[in-house]
């Protein structure tokens, strides 16, 4: 217990410090990590926006009528943050584990687990916000989402990057090699950035398909994203949701990762 | 970078349990100031788990580790600003120059940009990478690596230093420079715990020697005296002889034998004239005759070549 209580103390420096770490690893190689993975959303966006939008016409959604390019553009802000956070969570975190040891090493200086842990948790948080904005720039820029509405969207996107971020955690913690990562992407992360309310209202899905697709930890994500255009009545039920989430699965990405570090 | 204030670490019946599996079964020891302490054995001994005891990256199972008045568990943070640690892997940020390396780790320690800085510089003239701060760790030599990853150990003037087997895969002149910057560590007053399997390396940099087997301290002292102890002041080495007839000779003197490599090890007593003797009329394929070195204290704890 009392070993517990040693590892769960936080220091804020400790937690800058590690933050701080990965945010110069970054801002040395950000072009390589920043274009790659961003590129998936832009494509979504021009793809299925361009592409299949006119197909569509207008629509009704919550009482605003919206292009397909503008319904489809919070869902793009979504899966950026998504992809970003937990892959920096599950495939960055992992490296820093297993190839780099990096979290050993900063266990020797004076940090806390907890500080180690929860500096790359807000990083993680933070790849979802850096992913989220600059998709939501080029989104604005299209004329598909009012400026202020970016503004306003940050703590969604940062909300989202916990969850997803500390659910790549929990992978980076569980998985005993690389190529296992692909489990929770295929099982879980594929099949929540298509069915969650990114591409189509999730109440065009059949039976119980959409109270599946409503229980997606993206969902609210989804939702808050399109706050300008309106928010589902249960809102306050699903922010409840999302932070219970948020709490229970950085918990268990906690637990996961000091399992894997103090044998 | 001296250090002044006195700070003793010390093990105190550490215990080191995985599963059924005991690793370190009861470890107890201190290490003292401007000394240079080696932990000795055979792979699986149960060095580098006591050494992480230590440093606190393995939770003991029972037991206590201080360092002056903090408890490594309960206390670690304060316990390691007091510490630099030097792990088996080089673990260095392949992402920051050399430089970089230094300034990040010294951030852990809250240290000013300003005092960062002239410390790092200070550490790589000292490790003799001054003139490579803007290369990549990638770009270093493994002697090369492994002295930067001590300079980083030093960024906050540590009064103990730990070294997890830190010459293993050098080649003979990185090792040399390396013992080098050891004495060093000891010259400026800082405790250093050191494991090792190559005896020389503990014969010449350590002042006193823990032999570890099998989680256990099972012997111990200045390594000379070590020697001595256990083995004698000179040995031979016997080949082309059936070791069976070796190891009557040696009982029947007061001695034993080992197998080493495909000859055998034979001690030879401080009277051990006569069994010289003995041995030299069996006329064997080969012999030699040396001095006792902690090589042989090693076969007879574990019983072969380590």
């Amino acid at each position: 217990m009392k070993a517990l209580a040693t590892a769960a103390a936080i220091s804020p420096w400790g937690v800058y410090s590690v933050w701080r770490r990965h945010a110069d690893v970054y801002r040395i190689t950000w072009l390589s990590n920043l274009l790659p993975p961003m590129s998936e959303p832009m494509l979504y966006l021009f793809a299925f926006g361009a592409g299949l939008g006119p197909m569509i016409g207008a629509f009704e959604y919550l009482g605003s009528t919206l292009t397909y390019a503008q319904f489809l553009g919070p869902g793009m802000i979504a899966v950026a943050v998504l992809f970003q956070s937990f892959f920096e969570g599950a495939y960055a975190s992992f490296i820093r584990l297993s190839f780099q040891k990096t979290w050993q090493a900063l266990l020797t200086a004076p940090l806390s687990y907890t500080d180690v842990f929860l500096g790359d948790w807000l990083w993680a948080t933070t790849k979802g916000v850096i992913g989220g904005s600059a998709t939501g720039l080029v989104v604005v820029l299209l004329g598909l989402y009012p400026p202020v509405g970016l503004l306003y969207s940050l703590p969604v996107m940062a909300l989202g990057g916990m969850l997803f971020g500390a659910c790549g955690l929990v992978t980076a913690g569980t998985v005993r090699n690389i190529d296992q990562v692909n489990l929770p992407t295929f099982l879980f992360i594929i099949p929540m950035f298509a069915l969650s309310g990114t591409y189509f209202p999730r109440t065009n899905l059949p039976g119980v398909s959409r109270y599946f697709a409503e229980i997606l930890p993206l969902a609210p994500v989804v939702d808050f994203l399109r706050w300008p255009y309106g928010l589902p009545t249960y809102w306050p039920w699903q922010l409840a949701g999302l932070l219970v989430l948020i709490a229970a699965t950085g918990s268990w990405a906690w637990w996961a990762i000091r399992r894997r570090i103090y044998l | 970078m001296q250090s002044s204030t006195r700070v003793d670490l010390v093990a105190q019946q550490l215990q080191k349990q995985y599963g059924d599996r005991a690793v370190v079964r009861g470890v107890s020891f201190a290490l003292h100031p401007g000394e240079i302490l080696g932990l000795l054995g055979p792979n699986g001994a149960g060095k580098s788990t006591t050494l992480g005891m230590l440093y606190g990256l393995v939770v003991p199972t029972a037991g206590q580790a201080t360092l002056g008045p903090f408890d490594v568990r309960r206390q670690g943070r304060e316990a390691r600003r007091l510490m630099g640690v030097v792990m088996q892997e080089n673990n260095l940020d392949p992402d920051f120059d050399i430089l970089g390396n230094l300034l990040t780790f010294a951030r852990y320690y809250r240290l000013g940009a300003g005092e960062a800085r002239a410390r790092a510089m200070a550490l790589l003239a000292q490790v003799g990478l001054a003139e490579r701060a803007k290369d990549s760790p990638e770009a270093l030599s493994g002697g090369m690596k492994r002295r930067l990853v001590l300079a980083r150990a030093l960024i906050n003037d540590p009064k103990v230093v730990f070294l997890d087997e830190p010459t293993t895969g050098l080649d003979p002149d990185a090792r040399q420079d390396f013992w080098r910057l050891v004495a060093e560590l000891r010259a400026a007053g800082r405790g250093v715990l050191l494991t090792t399997h190559y005896m020389d390396e503990a014969e010449r940099l350590c002042d006193r020697l823990l032999l570890m087997k099998e989680g256990q301290v099972v012997g111990g002292g200045e390594p000379r005296a070590v020697i001595a102890r256990e083995v004698g002041h000179e040995v031979a080495e016997v080949e082309g002889v059936d070791p069976r007839l070796l190891a009557d000779l040696a009982a029947r003197s007061g001695s034993w034998t080992r197998p080493f490599g495909g000859s055998t090890l034979v001690p030879l007593p401080a009277d051990g004239e006569a069994l010289w003797q003995a041995i030299v009329e069996l006329k064997p394929a080969r012999l030699t005759r040396r001095r006792a070195n902690l090589e042989d204290v090693f076969l007879q704890l574990t019983g072969g070549r380590l």
